[in-house]
């Protein structure tokens, strides 16, 4: 009976790193599965979200985006925003100048990109992305970025971007897609508008939205764009309207502006520039 | 074919029935329940938007089935025990559990069609007020305590007992504690407290108005990220949210495992309809037929799941102020459905701004209202406050599920002990004793009266019974035993019924 044990015992050690070194379950075999396990089934909920943030998350979610259209391909293209970055968290940002989890990143992501309302960290909508993340992350290097991470940072092309010249080309190679209002069409996101990301999102950030665009688009033409193109494109895209950026409180800029305006309009009491002197 | 009867719809109210004061009812409580569905949502851990298909669908049908002006829809207890059993199965909120949540009301209701066949409203009679009194006031700590993280803008926390909270964060206040978001709350609980006294029946609403308002200020001056505090989020209503509810193996294997607490979610839940039916037919619906409410509980719970709804059950404070606007019929209840359909989707924009701190702000004014010391001091006599102590540290310290187990053994042990109270009035008349006997005769009453019979056996004794209601076969075999030991030692015992 013992033998029997120890023997069951050893075919089941056995087994576990046979188990460990299977590849993990695709998404598609995921969704064909009768039953998932709790973690599976945050993985396909995630996915889901990445996929289709409107309809899986619509709490947290506020505008036309999902967030594969900044991380394409549900997240597992290299260069062009990848998720498979579970390894480097939890890490210290200088957006909000403390050390952020997976989950606090993600929430980031609803309030900027999203355009939404902030979901708390442990909202099943935050702990669904994660588990996906985790997920992609499979076999990816911990402690250091990944192959591919984020998106590339152009060299110095010597000028500097310039918004009429990306109208140029945003004419030229982007409304197809876009539209020429940038309003979106059925096969791409708004790039401006309240549709899309605010003014606060990573993507508002010239040099990174050039290196995106220079990496992914046109998609089908990858990289055909120059890298001053790119500049251009991602200056012209900077200046456009969109929502404001959520953490400035607006309240208190409307404060602020009413003082001003008070200041001004008791010119002597306002605090004096100082001079050179 | 009195089944028949009460399965089909009863419509004769129709004919008195005062629309005008029927339809305000209804307005009023379509507003008040707003606040109070997605709270309830909150606590049951699935998204607003359930609490509110519950409000509108389990509200509807138990009260288009049922024949009372009694309010339906989410409640404190059902919800708290729902979140309660679901969470270790699923992550809270996600769309699993949101199923997992389905499938339970789903076996709620049936376990309920199965106690309306099983005649339950007779057998919850014996379920003692001072039970539900104590059930309702432990279920307002636990709301309290429940509300703990969303008023402090903290995680969900998961503690053996209650008070472990309350420790924790006083402990760890200074890195645990959103200022703001305990600021909010707290003024959202101030408010409610001070304008109960003067609006009894809105303080809620106006409670919810002024803390959203300290919390839109607070918000827009810090925005969210250096403010933190937590908001609604869109709410996204379906006008009709039809769904079959999903039950795939896991399901399966999820209600298996859920029969108990299902078992008591059904008794809860009917056990605080019946007693608010009872208290309607003693005082404004006399013709009220208890299992016609029994069924149209049941019915709405297990129709429920499939227009997304959580299961409920009759709301005592909605049914009061109902009555309170001169609802008398079932169709206030029914205006109120409807109606928070049409405020929900008004309100939608705004909703998404409600700062969650609110939410637990209201939760706390819900708890404290259940803990109602106009309904606790008539209970403090010798049978009722023994019952309510117990069942109350049950339920605060056992959990709800053992605490209702706890609720209806102490109900039927005092009840025994009250039952089994016999008063015996010996008078002497001569040589000859005579015996009144007040009280019920049986095996747990019958020891004073042997002790006393068998003292002087060879005494004569008259024994009067006509004040006994009730006497089992261990006391008139006694009885008979102890004539026969009389007659042996010369004595005799006479039994008379005198009228």
């Amino acid at each position: 009976m013992k033998k029997l044990l120890f023997a069951a015992a050893g075919v089941l050690a056995l087994s576990l790193p046979a188990q460990d070194a299977a590849a993990r379950p695709t998404i598609e075999e995921l969704q064909k599965r009768a039953v998932l396990d709790d973690y599976e089934a945050n993985v396909l909920f995630g996915y889901n979200i990445v996929m289709d943030s409107n309809r899986y998350a619509p709490r947290y979610a506020g505008n036309a985006l999902r967030c594969s259209s900044c991380h394409l391909d549900g997240g597992t293209r290299p260069d062009g925003f990848p998720l498979f970055v579970a390894g480097v968290y939890p890490k210290w940002r200088a957006k909000n100048g403390v050390r952020n989890s997976l989950e606090m990143r993600i929430r980031d992501c609803f309030l900027y990109s999203l355009s939404g309302v902030m979901p708390p960290e442990e909202a099943p909508e935050v702990l669904a992305v994660s588990a996906y993340i985790s997920y992609l992350s499979y076999g990816k290097s911990i402690g250091t970025p990944p192959q591919g991470w984020g998106v590339p940072t152009l060299p110095e092309t010597g000028a500097d971007p310039d918004p009429a010249r990306g109208q140029a080309v945003f004419r030229r190679a982007c409304t197809l897609c876009h539209g020429a209002d940038g309003a979106g069409t059925a096969v791409a996101p708004p790039l401006w508008g309240f549709q899309s990301f605010n003014a606060g999102s990573g993507m508002n950030v010239v040099p990174r939205l050039a290196g995106f665009i220079w990496a992914n688009m046109p998609m089908g033409a990858e990289r055909s764009l120059t890298h001053q193109e790119a500049l251009d494109v991602a200056a012209f895209l900077h200046i456009q309207h969109r929502p404001f950026d959520p953490r400035e409180g607006r309240l208190r800029k409307l404060a602020e502006e009413i003082y001003h305006g008070l200041s001004r309009l008791f010119g002597a009491r306002a605090p004096a520039a100082p001079t050179g002197r | 074919m009195s089944l028949l009867r009460e399965a089909v719809p009863d419509l004769r109210w129709r004919r008195s029935v005062d629309v005008r004061r029927e339809v305000a009812a209804g307005l009023v409580g379509a507003l008040l329940v707003i606040p109070q569905a997605i709270t309830f949502a909150y606590v049951a851990g699935v998204a607003p938007e359930y609490g509110l298909y519950c409000a509108v669908f389990v509200g509807f049908l138990a009260s288009l089935l049922g024949n009372s002006p009694m309010v339906g829809g989410p409640n404190t207890a059902v919800s708290i025990l729902i979140g309660l059993t679901v969470l270790p199965f699923a992550g809270r909120g996600s769309p699993l559990y949101t199923e997992l949540v389905l499938a339970l009301s789903l076996m709620v209701g049936f376990i309920q069609l199965l106690m309306w066949l099983g005649r339950a409203a007779a057998l919850f009679r014996y379920f003692s007020p001072a039970a539900i009194i104590g059930i309702k006031a432990g279920v307002g700590v636990w709301l309290i305590a429940s509300a703990l993280e969303g008023a402090t803008g903290m995680g969900p926390m998961t503690v053996k007992f209650l008070y472990e909270k309350f420790y924790i964060v006083l402990a760890g206040w200074q890195e645990l504690v959103n200022p703001y978001a305990t600021l909010v709350s707290g003024v959202t609980v101030a408010a409610g407290l001070l304008l109960r006294r003067r609006w009894r029946r809105s303080y809620v609403v106006l409670a919810v108005l002024i803390g959203s308002i300290v919390g839109g200020l607070v918000y827009g001056w810090l925005g969210p990220v250096d403010s933190d505090l937590e908001l609604l989020g869109h709410v996204t209503l379906d006008a009709l949210p039809f769904r079959i509810p999903t039950l795939g193996p896991p399901h399966w294997l999820f209600l298996e495992l859920a029969i108990a607490p299902a078992i008591a979610i059904a008794i809860l839940g009917l056990a605080q309809s019946l007693v608010i039916a009872r208290d309607l037919k003693s005082t404004v619906a006399p013709h009220l037929d208890l299992h016609k409410e029994v069924f149209a509980q049941a019915m709405a719970n297990a129709l429920g799941p499939f227009f997304s709804s959580f299961a409920g059950s009759g709301s005592f404070n909605r049914t009061a102020i109902a009555l309170e606007m001169g609802a008398r019929t079932p169709l206030s209840g029914m205006v109120a459905a409807l109606a928070v359909v049409l405020i929900a989707w008004l309100l939608g924009p705004v909703l998404t701004y409600l700062p969650m701190p609110v939410v637990a702000g209201v939760m706390v004014l819900v708890g404290i209202g259940m803990i109602q010391p106009r309904e606790l001091r008539p209970m403090l006599n010798r049978i009722d406050g023994p019952v309510l102590l117990v069942t109350l540290f049950a339920v605060i310290f056992l959990g709800l599920e053992s605490g209702i187990l706890v609720a209806v053994t102490a109900s039927v042990i005092f009840f025994v002990a009250s039952a089994s109270q016999v008063r015996l009035a010996i008078s002497h008349q001569g040589e000859a004793e005579h015996i009144r006997v007040t009280g019920n005769l049986f095996y747990a009453s019958i020891d004073r009266l042997a002790k006393h019979l068998h003292a002087n056996p060879a005494a004569v004794t008259s024994l009067d019974l006509s004040r006994v209601p009730f006497r089992d076969a261990t006391a008139m075999q006694l009885i008979e035993r102890i004539q026969r030991e009389r007659v042996r030692c010369g004595g005799k015992l006479e039994v008379v019924e005198e009228g």
